[in-house]
């Protein structure tokens, strides 16, 4: 079932001074419980993309479909709202909240939710025991490692239960344990819950735990590979 | 949770909030100290001028004020004026004045000097006359002896003992003249009265001036200053179709309330050059604030939390900080305040005899009033406001995918 589906996207930065086509007529559909790589060279268009994926940026021309609703027509605090229930975001540099702990961190997006305490505190508990972060719920992100960090912010994003997760870049800044450790909790989650996700990425090892590979160059797709993932680790 | 991300914002960056703090505080206690001095001297001008000169409310002939004569003096009746005294409301005591201008002369000097006939018992209880005095002792009520203020007894180089001729006119035309051995000799707060003034008991200057009876004022003094102008209206309307007219001291000294009013005016103009400087640098550490975490803004944005819950957040941390360097503020200003009220600052050199001829003492005395303290707190509290509002509406114009390059 498709989850998030783009029609003819594209993406004209300055169109009136010196125009640079960062998406060319993109067309993609992500089904719900996909493991997505969208890969490519620097300047490729893969952050844009990911950008409009998760309504951070209008298309110049195109739309953006996210379980059946169009995005790209949304007022912005319809589409925060949006945002909210609906996409979780996972960046490269962690960006989890400075002065709150990891607990209040997970917290903190179902309180934008308006959920229950009892509910905030039972499921934001839980998810730091998925992520393998159970003790180190009050530590804040400045007693944490990077990749504990990033951890924290998958399970930020997986707080609000959201359709999809786009991650950008999300191994970028991390040494390769911490780097598989979070790859190992992400793939482990999309089998086992069919939580969705969508990275843009340039790291090797993101990719090839990828069971779909979409490559992009110059702000067109290149490529769209689906592959079995267990049978390239294996490898 | 949003106060709880607010106030660990606060102290996420001490050095800032402490700066941002700091200003604030400085801000306060300068408003504070500036406008509290500024009262406490112009309180204690008022209140000389009133309790050495005109007295807070006087009664006059209706005549009196236009033509300040003799001539214009009034019938004091002590019966009518004592049930006056004794059943209006809010009165505490009543002083009469019988005062006119003649030549004084000592051995060899003459100068003009203003004759003031008192009834030293309500003098002293009005504004402690009588402790005033540097030399000699002060006469009683009927005795025929004069005291002479300082600064009058220097220029006719006049001493206790000595003899002074007194020369002038009296009531409707009548010559006036007497000779008087000076007893005492008493230090007057207010320059001007002191290089002029010589006090005699009231029945002698009446029996000099030909005014057997009469006075020029009688001063009212009511149970609290705030009374005035109620007390003024209470006396008017019991005076009305007689010769009597009351008069206030803002009334009775227009030249002073513009004085007032002008020094009022320049510190008013200091208040806001220092306003506007406090608020820059409140401003800057605002503006860094903000430029260092637009990223963050919006990091929080993009994962829904929604403009304005973010701005509200942001205002909070700037309206706690305000909050907090106002009342820290209000701690040391009082502190300050209420020093500097026990310890008046003496202004000396030049600066004092500037004081002296624009009539203030020259003595810097700080006023504790409830109502400085609202008005300045109030003033720096609402300029911090309005600063607060530049982080809300660059939040509010946050471009997300700009903000989160950054």
């Amino acid at each position: 079932m498709a989850i998030l589906q783009t029609k003819n996207l594209s993406k004209v930065y300055n169109p009136d001074t010196v125009p640079v086509h960062a998406l060319r007529d993109v067309s993609i559909t992500i089904d719900k419980g996909e493991f997505t790589s969208i890969v490519g060279p620097s300047g490729s268009g893969k952050t844009t993309l990911l950008n409009m994926l998760g309504g951070l940026d209008k298309p110049t021309s195109g739309s953006v479909w996210v379980n059946g609703e169009e995005i790209t027509s949304m007022k912005e605090s319809k589409l925060i709202d949006f945002r909210l229930h609906n996409i979780g975001f996972v960046f490269q540099h962690y960006n989890l909240i400075p002065v709150f702990t990891a607990h209040e961190n997970v917290s903190f997006i179902m309180l934008l939710q308006n959920r229950s305490k009892k509910e905030i505190r039972e499921r934001a508990d839980d998810l730091l025991e998925q992520v393998g972060l159970g003790d180190r719920k009050n530590a804040r992100p400045v007693q944490m490692s990077g990749g504990q960090q990033q951890r924290v912010a998958v399970a930020r994003a997986l707080a609000s239960e959201p359709k999809f997760i786009l991650a950008d870049e999300p191994t970028a800044n991390l040494d390769s344990t911490s780097a598989m450790n979070l790859l190992d909790i992400m793939n482990k989650m999309n089998r086992e819950q069919n939580v969705t996700f969508v990275f843009s990425t340039h790291d090797q090892r993101v990719i090839d735990r990828a069971r779909r590979v979409i490559t992009m160059v110059d702000g067109a797709i290149h490529k769209d590979e689906y592959r079995d993932v267990e049978e390239t680790a294996e490898n | 949770m949003y106060l709880k991300l607010a106030w660990r914002n606060i102290w996420r960056n001490k050095r800032r909030t402490l700066i941002t703090l700091s200003s604030i505080l400085f801000a306060v206690v300068c408003a504070l100290f500036i406008e509290s001095i500024e009262r406490g001297s112009h309180d204690l001008t008022v209140e000389n001028m009133t309790r050495f000169h005109t007295g807070y409310l006087q009664v006059q002939d209706f005549r009196f004020e236009d033509e300040p004569s003799l001539d214009n003096s009034f019938y004091y009746d002590p019966e009518f004026f004592g049930s006056i005294e004794e059943n209006v409301e809010g009165i505490e005591f009543t002083v009469p004045r019988i005062d006119g201008f003649m030549l004084a002369a000592g051995e060899e000097l003459t100068r003009p000097a203003m004759v003031l006939g008192i009834l030293p018992g309500r003098e002293q209880r009005l504004n402690g006359l009588v402790d005033r005095l540097v030399e000699g002792r002060f006469f009683n009520e009927g005795e025929s002896t004069a005291v002479v203020s300082q600064g009058l007894a220097s220029r006719l180089n006049v001493a206790v003992g000595d003899t002074l001729v007194l020369l002038g006119q009296g009531r409707f035309g009548m010559s006036a003249a007497g000779k008087y051995y000076i007893s005492g000799i008493v230090k007057l707060p207010l320059r001007e009265m002191d290089n002029q003034t010589i006090y005699l008991s009231i029945s002698e200057a009446q029996w000099l001036l030909s005014a057997e009876g009469y006075i020029t004022s009688l001063l009212i003094t009511p149970e609290s200053a705030a009374q005035v102008n109620i007390l003024a209206e209470a006396l008017s309307q019991i005076f009305e179709g007689t010769e009597y007219r009351v008069l206030t001291w803002r009334e009775m000294m227009p030249e002073l309330i513009e004085a007032l009013e002008f020094d009022k005016a320049g510190t008013r103009m200091f208040m806001a050059i220092l306003y506007v400087v406090i608020g820059f640098g409140i401003f800057g550490t605002i503006l860094t604030m903000t430029l260092e975490r637009l990223r963050e803004f919006g990091i929080l944005l993009s994962v829904g939390m929604k403009r304005m819950k973010l701005a509200a957040v942001v205002f909070i941390e700037t309206l706690l900080i305000s909050i907090l360097g106002v009342l820290s503020g209000f701690g040391l200003g009082l502190f300050l305040i209420i020093y500097f009220n026990i310890n008046p600052i003496t202004i000396g050199g030049d600066g004092a005899e500037y004081m002296l001829d624009m009539g203030f003492d020259p003595i810097l005395p700080t006023a504790i009033a409830p109502d400085i303290f609202f008005y300045q707190g109030s003033v720096v509290f609402l300029i911090t406001l309005v600063i607060s509002l530049y982080p809300s509406f660059k939040i509010l114009r946050l471009n997300i995918i700009e903000a989160a390059k950054k």
